[in-house]
């Protein structure tokens, strides 16, 4: 018996072992014999109530950002959609002046971690997220939506990394708590390749 | 490669919906097993050595989250009143106590857990009498529970500090616990002025607070660096989804049971049902996008409300009605496991999940079926046993969306900075 084959023979085994819990039986083949169904007398108080009953329907996604500020290091830039570059790593704003939000992640205020890049500086001087690495615990980072409502963010840490010990996790990876990352570049400067060796991070949660 | 990829994840999936319905999970075709011989398989099933720091993780959050809600339905059944519900759920409390011992003794040792077993039982007792002080007319019983209630919440504080070598503080461990008898004695107080919705919807709180306890009492009983493992974002996810799923069916048995209390009960508890479904659907938006999980609203609101139409077929002795809604759950139950296979992109085969969304449901048309049968006994076991059940499924999807989520996420860090003017500032 090859390998292959005795993997699915132990499946199939599995198999009936579930089976065996009351699925793949017909559904519900027997159902009513578990339970001794002795009918109630009278219909229940509340069968009204349960025949209304409708489950929320109609998902409506939260509207994606459109502007960020921080008071406290004096931001206000509309954003930019980013994606996903060919070689896997994250687009890169194409304004120095303009940040740009992570489109395919989390939008700010659902839950999960929304991301949003900006540039440290230029060859010409500061660019939009100069100053991020001074964010502190408490400072706050308000995001405006297309349909006008707001989003407001506490910042709980700031963060340097190099860019090869990158947290992919903490920043991109799924969660169900409605969270903020700010990225931008920090760190040592190669002169050579003309990038920064590090990313600053912030990390901020969502204000209820 | 894709293939041995694609038989593991079945494989795993596959055992942990066996192990899931796993000892006492008879089935429809009954068991032969006697109740004793059930309730052992139970406690060893629940406490069956954990083999990793996760796994004690998942069972403290799947043990502490079970006890709110049993403490919940033993108080109201203490201010309804209810006895035979009440004997169902102490009975309950008592297994879930004895599983929660074992685990204690297993991440802390046999003498922590002599101390904790007497410590929660006395939680327990206390708890009831102030379900008795709400229920009757004497202010000083309730009052005198209390006092008792936030004491043990201060002794747990004391037994884990010690028990944790220090690494948790007392009087941190003791405000979780007050707020845990907090939100059960607010729950108690506002159930018996008949203000059902704040009454369900902080049992709900009261249940998810759990899932935080639990975590904070799996990471005490490690080393720091153990612990920091356990709070990594995808161990996080796994946590999440299942706090979610397991209160999924804990609220549709409320809704179910609230049915036979009255509309107003129900309407409270089916609002709850609904607040899950959209934590559920916006957490399903974070992973698969907006346009993903509208399908999946869809598709889970089909499952509710069927599971609904069930109840009302039993509640009004409708025989015709209920074999239009499990006809109905087949259907959904297949389209559910369709859309899970395809967000996981067939990483599970469509027909286990379809099974395991059947098995679901089968819990639940047989808890109320006994339920209305007044079978109190039964309705608790399958819930609990409907409770372990959809654990073991959460934790075999969320395994999978997580090996689907990792490959899509972005590679490294960002190139945001080209001017070296930042790294020369003071």
């Amino acid at each position: 018996m090859t390998g292959g084959r005795r993997g699915l023979a132990a499946v199939a085994a599995l198999l009936v072992l579930v089976a065996g819990c009351g699925v793949r039986q017909g559904r519900y083949a027997g159902v009513s014999s578990t339970v001794a169904t002795q009918a109630p007398d009278r219909p229940a108080k509340g069968v009204e109530a349960v025949r209304g009953f409708r489950s929320v329907r109609g998902y409506r996604p939260t509207p994606a950002p459109v502007r960020v500020e921080i008071p406290s290091i004096g931001v206000a830039s509309t954003l930019d959609r980013l994606g996903r570059a060919p070689d896997g790593t994250i687009q890169e704003p194409t304004r120095w002046e303009v940040a740009g939000w992570y489109a395919p992640g989390t939008r700010p205020g659902d839950p999960g971690s929304a991301v949003i890049l900006g540039h440290v500086d230029s060859k010409g001087g500061p660019a939009v997220f100069f100053r991020l690495r001074e964010l502190g615990r408490g400072d706050t980072v308000t995001i405006d939506r297309a349909d006008g409502s707001s989003v407001r963010f506490v910042v709980q840490r700031t963060e340097q990394y190099p860019k090869d010990r990158f947290p992919t996790d903490e920043v991109y990876y799924p969660t169900l708590t409605p969270a903020l990352r700010l990225v931008t570049c920090g760190g040592d400067f190669d002169a050579a390749a003309g990038r920064y060796r590090s990313n600053v991070i912030v990390f901020a949660t969502m204000r209820r | 490669m894709r293939c041995r990829t694609g038989l593991t994840a079945l494989v795993a999936f596959v055992l942990a919906a066996a192990v899931a319905c796993g000892p006492g999970t008879a089935g429809p075709s009954g068991s032969t097993a006697t109740p004793a011989d059930q309730r052992a398989l139970r406690l060893a099933a629940a406490t069956a050595a954990p083999v990793s720091p996760r796994q004690v993780r998942a069972q403290f959050e799947q043990l502490l989250g079970l006890h709110a809600l049993l403490a919940v339905r033993q108080m109201r059944s203490v201010v309804a009143p209810a006895p035979d519900l009440g004997q169902a759920a102490e009975a309950a409390l008592q297994e879930n106590t004895d599983a929660l011992s074992r685990l204690v003794a297993s991440a802390y040792g046999s003498a922590h857990a002599d101390r904790f077993t007497p410590l929660w039982q006395r939680h327990l007792g206390d708890l009831v009498a102030y379900a008795r002080g709400v229920a009757g007319t004497d202010a000083s019983v309730r009052e005198t529970a209390r006092a008792a209630l936030l004491a043990d919440a201060d002794a747990y504080g004391a037994w884990l500090a010690e028990a944790s070598k220090g690494q948790v503080q007392a009087s941190d461990a003791a405000a979780g616990v007050r707020t845990h008898v907090e939100e059960l004695m607010g729950q108690a107080d506002a159930y018996a002025a008949r203000d059902y919705r704040l009454a369900y919807r902080t049992g709900r709180a009261a249940y998810e607070h759990m899932f935080t306890a639990g975590a904070a009492l799996a990471k005490a009983g490690v080393t720091p660096e153990v612990a920091v493992g356990l709070e990594t974002p995808p161990e996080r996810l796994r946590s999440a989804f299942s706090m979610l799923l397991g209160e999924h069916l804990e609220l549709i048995v409320d809704a179910q049971r609230a049915t036979f209390a009255g509309s107003a009960e129900f309407q409270a508890a089916a609002a709850q049902v609904n607040a899950n479904t959209i934590a559920l659907t916006k957490a399903m938006a974070g992973i698969v996008g907006p346009t993903k999980a509208e399908e999946f609203q869809t598709a889970w609101a089909n499952h509710v409300e069927g599971l609904m139409a069930y109840t009302a077929a039993v509640a009004s002795n409708d025989q015709a009605g209920k074999t239009v809604a499990r006809e109905n759950l087949d259907g959904f139950a297949e389209r559910l496991g369709l859309y899970f296979s395809d967000v996981v992109r067939n990483l599970l085969a469509a027909d286990p999940l379809t099974d395991a969304i059947t098995a679901h449901d089968a819990h639940l048309i047989n808890q109320v079926d006994a339920y209305a049968a007044k079978d109190y006994p039964r309705a608790q076991q399958l819930e609990r046993e409907g409770y372990l059940q959809m654990l073991g499924v959460a934790n075999t999807l969320v395994g999978a969306i997580q090996r689907t989520v990792k490959p899509r996420l972005p590679v490294g860090g960002s190139k945001t900075g080209g001017g070296g003017l930042a790294c020369r500032r003071p």
